[in-house]
């Protein structure tokens, strides 16, 4: 009796201790994730071209940004806009702190956030579509 | 700026579906597998010793088979089959979360199949289900659900577009449950429809984060700004703070009408999470806590169900017979736990064929588990939802858009926040009226609702599926040939 006492004591504290084994193995797989994932200069964003009526830049393309992005028709631009209602130098992305901000750089047609048309400064947020000229990209967080 | 050379069609990836292998998944499934097995086989032992010991036997030998194997395995085998289909469609999920909730459902599936089986009973064509076959069935379906919606949501757009149809959907399910809804132990939960009957309050909670998800994703930077000035107060926009005090007069309607603090507890506590998750204003959070506060005061000194609550939760020896049974059987039941516990089985004896702690399998499972598993048992528990809601967040920081990622905080924070207030209320941290402990109380409804919530969760972890693996030179006779050939 008291060996089969013993054996089921042992059996429940396996029980119990396999919980912990399994919360172990779980918390190094996450510790190796967050390793990862705060390894090497992260992408601060990315744009995905979402249309683009005459092909450059091409649509389903993205770009890996820069804290700041120049937008334009001009060569000199970090993204070259080759549409015929850009303007040389059209707009410009800047990661400030925490967030993106996009800045309309007096362009002749205007850029426009979300198909409101931006006055000055605004903040784009992860997910948001900018349009120049007649070209639409879309803002993405970038991958870690 | 690294471009052009990046740049590349997404419709070119993941024509073909190519399985890909998730080591990480089916090591930890085997690692949950054995688990459960071993408390199954803890559980039928101790069973049997305590069956023998009240007939003045003495057992020779002990049979350490469980309760109810077919059920057990055939759990464990649909949790396979869902993994070999993630293995199978080549997505990149996330790995972690399967097995965590699998290993709390399974610790939920060996609680109700110890319960006594007569504690839940239902007939289907002549066949009567017990507890625990009830849970397991229960069970078969969240998993099949969690697979389902793991594998086919490819598109957030269902969600997103229609949040206001959802936030319609959901408060006219609210409308309901106070009209038709009927009272079962002093709170209207409980909805019935022909033969179906469940608690809206679960599936609610989803459709609350998929709306509040969409509105703070539009609305971010508008709620962000600080325009209009009250005092020495800065606030947002007038229109822009109306969903507040639209969730906070939910909140206290959910208090009054359906005299469920749990539930409402729950949903402000969610809100405000979730708006410091979109805004990372610390005021908002402020401001929302003094709201509550006052609400609660003021429903406290109103009504008598709230009082009733708080002062059993003051002192529920006052009336330990009476109001404070509940309460008191629970404290006494996790004392009787100690450290280690009883064990599987051995524990909450039968008071004259009752059982100690009432409500038992849905609203004080942690009682139960804490006086057979000890306190050592509890804190792994707590630490399992602790790792879902870890690779919650994980899964909302690496999102890509600004709704998904408040969306999968959300989710991942609705059912932490869920656990932390059922554990606080069942450990007499907090006044509480039963809410479930997710994934492992018994209720078709409060399965489902975290089902769905644990099925989008994986969906949204989903980064897409891998690019098709570069085809492999042919080794061999024939191939030789071939390159002698050309």
């Amino acid at each position: 009796m008291d060996g089969i006492v013993l054996t089921l004591w042992l059996v429940r504290l396996l029980f119990l201790a396999l919980l912990y084994v399994f919360l172990f193995a779980v918390v190094r797989v996450l510790l190796r994730d967050l390793r990862v994932a705060s390894r090497g200069p992260a992408e601060l964003g990315r744009l995905v071209v979402v249309a683009s009526p005459r092909g450059e830049p091409l649509p389903g393309a993205f770009f890996q940004l820069d804290a700041v992005t120049t937008i334009g028709r001009d060569v000199n631009n970090s993204i070259v806009v080759d549409d015929p209602f850009a303007s040389a130098d059209h707009a410009v992305l800047t990661f400030r702190g925490r967030a993106w901000y996009v800045e309309d750089l007096a362009s002749t047609n205007g850029t426009f956030l979300n198909a409101i048309a931006v006055e000055g400064i605004a903040e784009v947020g992860f997910g948001d579509e900018l349009q120049v000229g007649e070209v639409r990209l879309r803002l993405d967080r970038g991958r870690s | 700026m690294s471009i052009a050379a990046q740049a590349r069609p997404f419709a070119s990836a993941g024509t073909r579906i190519r399985p890909r292998i998730r080591t990480t998944e089916t090591a930890l499934l085997a690692l949950v597998a054995v688990t459960l097995l071993v408390g199954a086989a803890s559980l039928g032992a101790t069973q049997r010793l305590i069956e023998a010991g009240k007939a003045g036997e003495s057992l020779a030998s002990l049979d350490f088979g469980a309760p109810d194997p077919v059920a057990l395995v055939v759990y464990l085998g649909t949790i396979g089959l869902v993994h070999v289909a993630f293995i199978l469609a080549g997505r990149r999920i996330d790995q972690v979360l399967l097995p965590a909730v699998a290993l709390l459902g399974g610790i939920g599936l060996l609680l109700m199949q110890r319960l006594p089986q007569d504690l839940v009973e239902q007939e289907f064509a002549g066949l009567v289900l017990g507890l625990g076959q009830l849970q397991a069935m229960w069970l078969l379906i969240a998993i099949a659900v969690i697979g389902a919606l793991a594998l086919g949501v490819r598109s957030d757009a269902w969600l997103r577009n229609y949040k206001y149809t959802w936030a319609a959907a959901g408060i006219g399910l609210l409308l309901l449950t106070f009209v038709f809804g009927s009272e079962v132990n002093g709170a209207r939960l409980t909805l019935s429809i022909g033969p179906i009957s469940g608690q809206p309050s679960e599936l609610l909670k989803v459709i609350l984060v998929v709306f509040l998800a969409g509105y703070l994703s539009e609305n971010r930077s508008l709620l962000a700004e600080e325009s209009t000035r009250l005092g020495p107060l800065r606030l947002p926009p007038i229109p822009y703070l109306a969903p507040m005090g639209v969730m906070w007069a939910i909140a206290l309607g959910i208090v009054v009408v359906q005299r469920d603090l749990g539930a409402a507890l729950l949903f402000f506590a969610v809100f405000l999470a979730m708006l410091y998750v979109a805004t990372g204003r610390l005021s908002y959070v402020v401001g929302g806590l003094i709201l509550f506060i006052a609400g609660a005061f003021v429903l406290y000194h109103l009504f008598g169900h709230v009082q009733q609550r708080v002062d059993n939760w003051l002192d529920p020896w006052a009336d330990p017979s009476g109001a404070g049974f509940q309460v008191v059987q629970a404290l006494y039941a996790l004392g009787r736990g100690g450290l280690l516990g009883m064990g599987l089985g051995a524990g909450l004896p039968t008071i004259g064929g009752r059982l100690p702690v009432p409500a038992v399998h849905t609203d004080y499972p942690l009682a139960a588990l804490g006086e057979e598993l000890g306190l050592i048992g509890l804190l792994a528990i707590l630490g399992l939802y602790l790792v879902v809601v870890e690779r919650g967040l994980r899964i909302a920081a690496a999102a890509h858009d600004d709704f998904r990622s408040i969306l999968a905080a959300g989710l991942a924070l609705v059912m932490g926040i869920q656990a932390f207030i059922i554990a606080a209320g069942n450990l007499k941290l907090i006044p509480l009226t039963g809410i479930t402990l997710p994934l492992i109380s018994y209720g078709g409804s409060s399965l489902l609702a975290n089902a769905i919530v644990v099925g989008l969760l994986l969906a949204l972890s989903d980064r897409g599926a891998g690019a098709p693996a570069p085809p492999r030179r042919r080794r061999g006779p024939i191939a030789r040939l071939r390159r002698a050939r050309a």
